[in-house]
């Protein structure tokens, strides 16, 4: 098994080169430069110029591409245009809230919908099934920033437990700050998230319970219970699991409008920054950033997937 | 006799929700006692698994159950769902039929067979490892310690099977239900199962319940019978009875359209008709349009008759039993055709087809940059030869490489290396337009009828395609040469425009047959043409197949694993195992005298369908199983499971040649008529 993660991370590396051209390619397609915002609009064309020069605009694509991958394959992803400030660091000071946030998100997510799949699945179109039914119907259908200052309406400001803006604490640091700062922005994605676990894992359920197998569970004289909740939910994890890892890739690779609306200092609100600014080097670092992350979530559900299903064997 | 364990009265099953109501089973009694084997058999979809569903309460809510079922004080039909999941795995356990899907493939084979018993409190968790070994040790299963602890993927289908037996047997149930345990097998694992099956009952006393629709399986073990058609018990008897004085003519029927192995029949005496959709029954008695005796009486089309007792324990429903026996002694001396082909006349001149030393390696590869790291040796050296208008079967259990050899004789798959020579010509060296040319006369028919034909042409245009494909359709005759072969296969010209899923799968396979005569071939490979049909379709099939052999001169390469039917249909057979033909012969002296080890166990485990064979046919168990291609034994293949195998077949292979005194070739050091030398 460690042979083939290794096998896996060396595989990574091509697709890391290739995407990164891709990144770059696409940043220099899209119009407009830094320039402008960087040297104010009563700049000289002298200024201008120098500007050019100091970011390094002047030179062609592939030698600037170039020079970028030369740093960026021992660690340096170079500095913000405006900032001055390293990206790695920019980054690394926003990935823990992100993960946090979205490692939250997915476990609510985990929570609300895993129970609402199973029991759909134990009584399928009973009066139950439909109403869970319509309730993931709603959970996917209310648009994630209306929740959120449904949210903060309820919680902040008439019930004033929790804070209506969000800042980053560490759970290892302060738990109780932590969970009192990212609880509200999780419950908003996890919601919404629970509605297409919910889906997803009760349709994975239904067709697992036509299996043979199911039949010879029942005919041991196992309670309905044990049938559903051990051998047929084992056997639903395994495409679920990869839904399970999209998501949570998507939620690290940040949420922008959650994040906005709690304002919450995530990855999504820096990528944002970073477009409008035309950040070059910090738009190549952070997408780059959210390609090592669901790569690493897909090797992830690999991982999960050996271990769930004894039938795939990775050697 | 003592008190039943199961007793069955008045038991109807009707399916509900979409369209109309389908009555699957209709008023069903019996009654199975503890150390009995209760055999039940009947064609496809007469309502044997229904029947076996409704005893344990696993029905689905769409089915109406009426009538009574007392299982071991439990009134089934009324008990509420705690009481059921009491009842099933202390009181009752199933074996199904295909044991890769019956096994939960994510659980080890030790949890699964204990689990019923922890959940009945019978055993505590913590005990269920060595639990789980002693049942796995219990049938049989070697290394239970290191195996107990495996998933079901890393076992053989054998080896599942027995441990589903264990799993049903594990809480001493007093009856268990077995629906087709045997049929996913092939016959030496079959063996196998059914000695572990009987083992396991006689340690048990239990009361069991076969279903099974080969009737060879049910004289081996039954100790009653009971025959079902169209969702109802037409008879019911001890074994012998039933087999030696049949009282129903649909029993009769299907005794008759069994090839045998112990026994040359010229020919095959089929029930006419299809099965009845239980959506659509007859009037009157169910069977009225296929019987060879009511099919024109008024009483039978309009009233349906009650299961009486004809003799004492031997009961069956039908108006007219008097008549039966002499429908019995009408065909004990069938009309014997003479025996028109004589294949040695052709033997003179060469051979029609002639396969010499075939090989076909498959590359095993692994990794990410797909290195091949093995081969896979399907087909390994074989040689054979079909002479002009003459049938050679070609046998051997699942993975043994009797697909891959027909298929690489078409040039379907390419041949690793040998020569394959088709009218004097070298096939496996044609280039894909003279091979195409060459197929002409060589055509292939697959074994599943379902899937073979193209569901959105009409049939017509199925049977006329090859003809369009090679532009010959107008030069032969166009549309009436179409009707033509349609007649010749007995189907009528009114069904030409239909699709292939308005017909059974008798009729599928007979249009499977019209579309491969087409280009008028002078070669068949029929690769397991009969393995899909019911008994009595079958042999309808069987029968058209030697009919249009004589009428049109045809050859056959009959690919098979059922021994009966190639015993019946061949003038040749060659046996193979794992690649290699191991022994060849004329038919009458391959069955009477193999002299191979594999053939005779091969033989000896074939069920017959005589209940007095039980004790007078001696058996071969064969151990273990088939190797992996891709990793034979060294020396002779078969010598892991050899009861002849000495130090010299561990590392010699014998060579295939022939057997003195014999019309046989054989490859093995010991060869021998069984009694002789082992
Ligand atoms: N769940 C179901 N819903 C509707 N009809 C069903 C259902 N299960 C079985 N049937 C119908 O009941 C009839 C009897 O089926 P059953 O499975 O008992 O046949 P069988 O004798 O076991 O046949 P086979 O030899 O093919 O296993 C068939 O026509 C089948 O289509
Ligand atoms: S009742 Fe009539 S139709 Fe039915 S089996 Fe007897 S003779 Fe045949
Ligand atoms: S060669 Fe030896 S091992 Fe092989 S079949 Fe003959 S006796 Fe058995
Ligand atoms: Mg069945």
């Amino acid at each position: 098994m460690t042979g083939y993660i290794i096998r896996r991370i060396l595989q990574l590396l091509p697709v890391l080169l290739i995407s990164s051209a891709g990144i770059w390619a696409m940043i220099y397609a899209v119009p407009g430069t830094p320039i402008g915002a960087l040297v104010g609009e009563n700049a000289t064309p002298e200024q201008v110029q120098a500007a050019i020069q100091r970011v390094g605009l002047d030179q062609p694509m592939l030698v600037q591409f170039w020079a970028w991958l030369k740093s960026a394959l021992v660690g340096d992803l170079g500095r913000s245009i405006f900032s001055r400030d390293p990206v790695f660091d920019l980054i690394m000071g926003r990935a823990p809230a992100t993960l946090q946030l979205g490692l939250g998100a997915t476990l609510v997510g985990l929570i609300l919908g895993i129970p609402v799949a199973v029991l759909s699945a134990l009584y399928p179109n009973s009066w139950l099934d439909r109403s869970l039914s319509g309730w993931s119907a709603l959970a996917l259908g209310v648009p994630t920033f209306w929740l959120g200052i449904l949210l903060i309406l309820l919680f902040s400001v008439e019930l004033r437990w929790l804070p209506s803006a969000s800042t980053y604490v560490s759970i290892f640091e302060s738990p109780w700050g932590a969970i009192r700062n990212t609880f509200l922005p999780a419950l908003t994605l996890g919601v919404y998230v629970s509605g297409i676990f919910a889906r997803f894992l009760r349709a994975s359920l239904l067709s697992e319970m036509k299996a043979d197998y199911v039949r010879t569970a029942r005919s041991k004289g196992l309670k309905e219970r044990d049938v559903v909740g051990r051998h047929v939910f084992r056997n639903a994890l395994l495409p679920f699991v990869t839904v399970v890892g999209l998501m949570m890739a998507a939620f690290i690779g940040g949420t922008v409008v959650t994040e906005a609306v709690f304002t919450y200092p995530g990855i999504g609100r820096l990528l944002i920054q970073a477009i409008t600014q035309r950040d070059y080097p910090l738009i190549q670092g952070v997408i780059l950033f959210i390609l090592v992350v669901h790569v690493v979530i897909n090797l992830m559900v690999d991982v999960l997937y050996a271990y769930i299903d004894p039938r795939i064997e990775y050697s | 006799m003592s008190e039943p364990v199961l007793s069955v009265r008045g038991l109807e099953v009707t399916f509900t929700g979409g369209g109309r109501p389908v009555p699957a089973v209709r008023g069903v009694d019996f009654d199975v006692y503890p150390n009995e084997v209760l055999g039940i058999v009947g064609e496809s979809g007469s309502g044997k698994s229904v029947t076996s569903l409704a005893v344990t309460g696993l029905l689905p809510e769409t089915a109406k159950v009426q009538g009574s079922i007392k299982l071991a004080d439990v009134e089934v039909t009324t008990a509420d769902r705690e009481v059921l999941r009491q009842m099933r795995g202390q009181d009752v356990g199933m074996i199904f039929q295909d044991p890769t899907t019956t096994l939960n493939p994510v659980f080890t084979i030790g949890r699964q067979v204990t689990e019923g018993q922890v959940a009945h409190g019978q055993i505590p968790a913590g005990n269920a490892r060595g639990r789980g070994i002693e049942l796995l040790r219990e049938v049989d299963i070697p290394d239970p310690t290191g195996r107990v602890v495996q998933y079901p993927h890393q076992f053989s289908g054998g080896m599942r099977q027995r441990a589903v037996i264990a799993m049903a047997m594990a809480g001493r149930p007093r009856l268990i239900i077995a629906d087709e345990p045997t049929t996913a097998l092939d016959v030496t694992v079959q063996a196998q199962v059914l000695s572990v099956l009987a083992k396991r009952q006689a340690d048990t006393g239990a009361a069991v319940i076969l279903i099974t629709h080969d009737l060879g399986v049910i004289a081996e073990v039954a100790h009653r019978v009971a025959v079902m058609y169209g969702g109802r018990i037409v008879e019911t008897g001890p074994v012998h009875e039933i087999f030696k004085r049949p009282q129903h003519p649909y029993t009769v029927g299907l005794l008759q359209s069994l090839p045998r192995i112990d026994a040359a029949e010229e020919r095959l005496v089929p029930i006419r008709g299809q099965p009845p959709n239980p959506a659509r029954l007859p009037t009157g008695c169910t069977f009225h349009p296929r019987c060879p005796i009511g099919r024109d009486r008024e009483r039978c089309r309009t009233e349906d008759p009650a299961l009486r007792e004809v003799v004492e324990g031997h009961r069956s429903a039908c108006h007219c039993v008097e008549e039966v026996a002499a429908l019995l002694a009408d065909t004990a001396t069938p009309a014997r055709a003479p025996a028109t082909v004589a294949p040695q006349a052709a033997a003179a001149q060469a051979p029609l087809l002639a396969v010499d030393k075939l090989k076909v390696h498959f590359p095993i590869k692994a990794g990410i940059l797909r290195r091949r790291v093995g081969w896979v040796r399907a087909v390994d050296g074989v040689s054979l030869t079909v002479n002009a208008g003459e049938t050679v079967g070609l046998v051997g259990e699942s993975g043994c490489g009797k697909t891959t050899t027909g298929r690489a004789i078409m040039g379907l798959i390419k041949a690793t290396g040998g020569s394959v020579r088709f009218d004097g010509q070298e096939v496996t060296r044609l280039s894909p337009g003279e091979l195409r040319k060459a197929r002409r006369n060589m055509q292939y028919i697959f074994q599943d009828p379902y899937s073979s034909l193209n569901p959105i042409k009409t049939v017509g245009d199925i049977v006329a395609e090859p003809l369009h494909i090679h532009g010959i359709y107008e030069e032969m005759g166009g549309a009436k040469r179409i009707a033509e072969l349609f007649e010749l296969v007995g189907l009528p010209r009114t069904v030409l425009g239909r699709y292939p899923r308005e017909f059974s799968g008798g009729q599928k396979q007979r249009i499977g047959i019209a579309r491969a005569l087409a280009l008028q071939p002078r070669l068949l490979i029929l690769d397991e043409p009969v393995a899909a049909l019911d008994v009595s379709i079958q042999a309808q099939i069987i029968n058209l197949l030697q009919d249009l052999q004589k009428e049109l001169g045809l050859a056959y390469l009959f690919i098979a694993h059922d021994l009966s039917v190639v015993r019946h249909i061949s003038d040749r057979v060659a046996v193979m195992y794992l690649g290699k033909i191991i022994e060849e012969s004329e038919k009458t002296t391959l069955y009477e005298t193999p002299v191979h080890p594999y053939t005779q166990s091969l033989l000896s485990a074939v069920p017959v369908p005589d209940p007095d064979a039980r004790h007078t046919r001696r058996r071969i168990v064969l151990e273990g199983d088939i190797p992996n291609p891709s990793k034979p034994p060294p020396g002779c293949y078969f010598h892991p499971r050899c009861f002849r195998a000495s130090d010299r077949c561990r590392v010699e292979e014998p060579a295939f040649t022939p057997y003195p005194g014999l019309p046989t070739r054989t490859a093995c050091h010991h060869a021998g008529p069984l009694g002789a030398s082992s």
